[in-house]
């Protein structure tokens, strides 16, 4: 099938699920959380106060006025403003894609460089001390709670050596360089172990294939091996994983955003969450969605310019 | 070249560069602050929380506001020239406002230069804080309180725009520096909602300008100026050029006279203000051990290496940080929902009252911080009596176990298993389970019952618990912001979520409201405070006290509770700074 036709047809199929997501947040909202109106007026409201906020906010039309206004956001992308904060939301977005992004794109690109390369070692040397080494490494890098990784970074690198900011974040490059390097540094320990065993799994996987046999036999170099071979094969489901990750870059990182206090959007929807801020919810609900979506047909085109012999129907 | 040179050189270059694009003048003048919370914009009328009531305060400013050095806290003229003139039958409030105080410079006047507030902005500010379709938090400030307004309110939140020329009688400009306010009934409170932050004065043609994003443009009349809001961590404001002259004060109560040091100098004294939004306990404290900020409260995790005995530790005393504590004007407290009838039983109440160790709680969740509260108004408010205790404060088992026998549980016997209901937080999840023991020496039977923050109160406003916790906090230095959260008409979903309705102390306190400030009325509300004390309306637990540190080289600080405008006063000594930066 052509690609551009496969494109075309999957994103029309988003069209339906974009719509069950419409009506899975229009459900949960209205059925599951709780009235806005407590957290929004305080302490002192009144029942005349919450029916005029009802009235502003518009919860008291139709519920089908209040599905199709989800849906009609959903494909127009004005997602109106923030409940809490008031704010216009696809400027919070805005404003908080970047910070998000300054600390997620480049622990996506080191993580994933450092967990291939140390799965590719580690394969390569397969039962010597290194792969035993790493392999407890590893166990211990997952099985601390990253909090522990971040309290114990942020007052050892951050407070006693002094080498990185402790916390904050300011606009615009290059200023905001120095207050990502630790939670960059200190997220890639925390996500090393589990990517380095997943790939290292994956590699293996190809690693006893028999025509991997046939080239050692035919007397090639090891390193092509791993590289022209071993690595090429295992593309499938080592771009699967990272493509996957994509779309969730842009939500940032919700612990890591709170601790290292920077504006992203991790943290926005935590807040929009402990207020109750639907709007927010919303947007981000549906953003993730089409990220995913979109990525998953992206990875799907990506298979068959890594693997010849993967087509589209 | 090997790897790990190259990375090296990578992170170095970018660590030149970002030190070369930082340059600050030796000589400026810079606080650091802190706002543990979000800040969430800089609309007035939307300041419902202290923290953003702290930063509108920097660059807004109303009619009246606390004075810096007085305590117990008094207002003061603030954009008013004198305090109101306030009519014999205590409804009529009219003020002189300052002459030729401008707005900060904005896009929206003519030629970018900001004009004279006039009284009118005044009433153009209080209906916009009105008009229901702002979906202002702060309504509640004036709801029922001034002639005329309600009503409009009402009437234009039917409309599809609201019109603002219509007057209000209860509002209005006498001329160009006359405001007259007119209240619907006697309420001597209502002079406190024009020192907070939802009454400031904004300018019409901003907000018309700016029209949603104006909550992102903040041009007031306050000592400093923000260009724009980014929603960012760190919030950097610089002197107002056009803010007019005003001084430190002269005068200060015996308690404050060792901030009298800058008396008389031109406001604001420093040149900057950058204020970090850090939200997690560990980055605050570590951020300021290092002496990168300049205030800062004492984490819980913190505290016993901090402070022994209400003194600090040798390592914070040498590096030059001070310890200021200062009792807040708050209350914790555990309410019964009296909608349900087991409550109405007044002997059940005081035994699970005598059965709490109050002692204990201060103990383990403030430190032994707090002072044990014997009724609900807080020390330092008219009306609370500093001599009086509570005969059924626990820990006391004995009386508990009797009260519980006449109350007709013998050993809570008959008694269903009751529901307390907390946010679903570790520390009040910890909390519950204190409480929950301590009703178990009795023989009553405690179901906890967690929910997040919004849920919870959400089942408050919805008369859905029976026995709840939490904290008021004073948001105006009266004792009618304690005792009205027993008032019967101000049952759930308003403040009084324990729906106590009691005919006899609604009465003695709508009598005891309407009276002047006087002794005649600090005796009433006592009675009123001792009446539900004793009625225990709710198991009175602490009031708090804030411990706060401040670097050295910060001058002017003490602790304040409603002085939101206080960064004016404050100033730094650069050189002390560098000098005591050595020992960090």
């Amino acid at each position: 099938m052509n690609i551009y036709s496969y494109v075309l047809r999957r994103l029309l199929y988003m069209i339906p699920v974009l719509l069950g997501v419409c009506l899975i947040i229009f459900v949960l909202f209205n059925l599951v959380a709780p009235d806005p109106a407590f957290i929004l007026l305080g302490k002192h409201a009144t029942q005349i106060q919450i029916d005029q906020l009802h009235h502003e906010l518009g919860l008291d039309r139709s519920f089908v006025a209040q599905y199709i206004d989800i849906v009609k956001s959903a494909f127009t992308f004005d997602f109106g403003y923030s409940w809490a904060t008031k704010q216009n939301i696809l400027e919070m977005i805005k404003n908080g894609a970047g910070p998000s992004l300054s600390i997620t794109a480049p622990l996506f690109v080191i993580s994933n460089i450092v967990a291939i390369s140390l799965a590719l070692l580690v394969a390569f040397y397969r039962g010597k001390f290194i792969d035993k080494f790493m392999l407890v490494f590893s166990i211990a890098g997952m099985s601390i709670p990253s909090l522990a990784v971040v309290l114990f970074g942020q007052w050892f690198f951050g407070y006693k050596l002094g080498w990185f900011e402790i916390s904050g974040y300011e606009r615009g490059f290059p200023e905001f360089v120095p207050y990502v390097i630790l939670p960059v540094i200190l997220y890639t320990f925390i996500s090393f172990g589990g990517d380095t065993r997943f790939y290292r799994t994956v590699i293996l996987d190809e690693v006893y294939q028999d025509y991997i046999r046939t080239a050692r036999s035919k007397g090639l170099n090891e390193v092509v091996i791993m590289f022209k071979h071993v690595l090429k094969n295992s593309m499938i489901p080592i771009l699967t994983n990272i493509i996957i990750q994509i779309p969730f870059l842009i939500l940032g990182l919700l612990f890591a955003e709170s601790f290292f206090s920077i504006p992203g959007l991790g943290a926005m929807i935590i807040n929009a969450i402990n207020n109750s801020d639907f709007p927010v919810i919303k947007a981000m609900t549906i953003i993730s969605a089409i990220g995913f979506m979109v990525f998953q047909i992206i990875t799907d085109v990506a298979y068959t310019m890594v693997d010849p012999r993967m087509r589209l129907k | 070249m090997k790897m790990r040179n190259i990375l090296f050189m990578v992170i170095g270059s970018l660590l030149l560069v970002v030190g070369c694009a930082k340059k600050h003048d030796a000589n400026e003048r810079v606080l650091n602050l802190v706002s543990p919370a979000e800040i969430k914009g800089f609309d007035p009328i939307q300041a419902d929380d202290l923290y953003s009531g702290r930063e509108i305060s920097k660059i807004y400013e109303g009619l009246l506001h606390y004075h810096w050095l007085k305590v117990p806290y008094e207002l003061e003229p603030n954009l008013a020239e004198s305090m109101p003139e306030i009519s014999k039958d205590g409804l009529t409030y009219t003020f002189k406002i300052l002459k030729g105080v401008k707005f900060q410079d904005d896009a929206a006047f003519p030629g970018g230069k900001g004009r004279e507030v006039e009284a009118a902005d005044f009433v153009y500010s209080i209906k916009r804080l009105a008009d229901a379709k702002t979906v202002s938090t702060g309504w509640w400030v004036l709801d029922g309180k001034i002639k005329g307004l309600n009503e409009w309110r009402d009437k234009n939140a039917k409309l599809p725009t609201t019109n603002y020329d219509e007057e209000v009688e209860g509002v209005k400009a006498l001329d160009k520096y006359t405001l007259q306010f007119r209240l619907a009934k006697i309420n001597p409170q209502f002079i406190y909602s024009l020192a907070m932050p939802f009454t400031y004065v904004v300018a019409k043609e901003v907000v018309a300008k700016y029209g949603k994003e104006f909550i992102n443009h903040p041009v007031g009349t306050g000592p400093y100026i923000l260009p724009l809001f980014d929603q960012g961590k760190q919030i950097t404001y610089t002197k107002n050029p056009t803010f007019r002259e005003k001084f430190y004060p002269k005068d200060a109560s015996p308690e404050l006279q060792r901030l009298l040091a800058d008396a008389g100098k031109k406001l604001p004294l420093v040149e900057k203000i950058v204020v970090h939004i850090i939200k997690e306990d560990q980055p605050r404290w570590l951020k300021f051990n290092k002496g990168e900020v300049d205030i800062t409260s004492v984490p819980k995790d913190n505290f016993a290496t901090a402070i022994k005995n209400n003194k600090l530790s040798e390592e914070l005393l040498n590096k030059g940080i001070v310890l200021e504590i200062t009792p807040g004007l708050d209350v914790t407290y555990t309410a019964f929902n009296m909608e349900n009838k087991l409550f109405h039983n007044k002997k059940l109440r005081q035994a699970m009252y005598a059965a709490f160790d109050n002692p204990k709680d201060n103990q383990l969740f403030y430190n032994n911080t707090a002072f044990p509260a014997q009724s609900i108004i807080p020390p330092g408010v008219a009306g609370n009596d500093p001599k009086y205790i509570n005969p059924f404060k626990g820990p006391n088992l004995e009386l508990a176990k009797k009260l519980l026998a006449e109350a007709g549980y013998p050993n809570g016997k008959g008694l269903p298993e009751l529901k307390y209901d907390i946010p679903d937080s570790t520390t009040s999840r910890q909390g519950g389970e204190f409480f929950q023991k301590q009703m178990e020496q009795i023989g009553v039977k405690i179901k906890i019952v967690t929910s997040p923050w919004p849920e919870f109160q959400a089942k408050v406003k919805k008369k859905a618990v029976e026995i709840y916790g939490l904290a008021w906090m004073a948001d105006y230095p009266d004792a009618e912001n304690f005792l009205q959260l027993f008032y019967g008409p101000n049952k759930s979903p308003g403040a009084n979520g324990s729906n106590y309705d009691n005919p006899e102390f609604n009465k003695q306190f709508e009598d005891a409201v309407s009276m002047q400030d006087s002794p005649a009325r600090t005796a009433k509300y006592e009675k009123l405070n001792k009446f539900l004390a004793e009625e225990v309306v709710a198991l009175f637990g602490l009031h708090r006290q804030a411990y706060t540190l401040e670097q050295g080289w910060l001058k002017n600080y003490h602790n304040s509770d409603f002085s939101h405008d206080y960064v004016q006063y404050l100033n730094v000594d650069n050189a002390k700074k560098a000098e005591l930066l050595k020992k960090f």
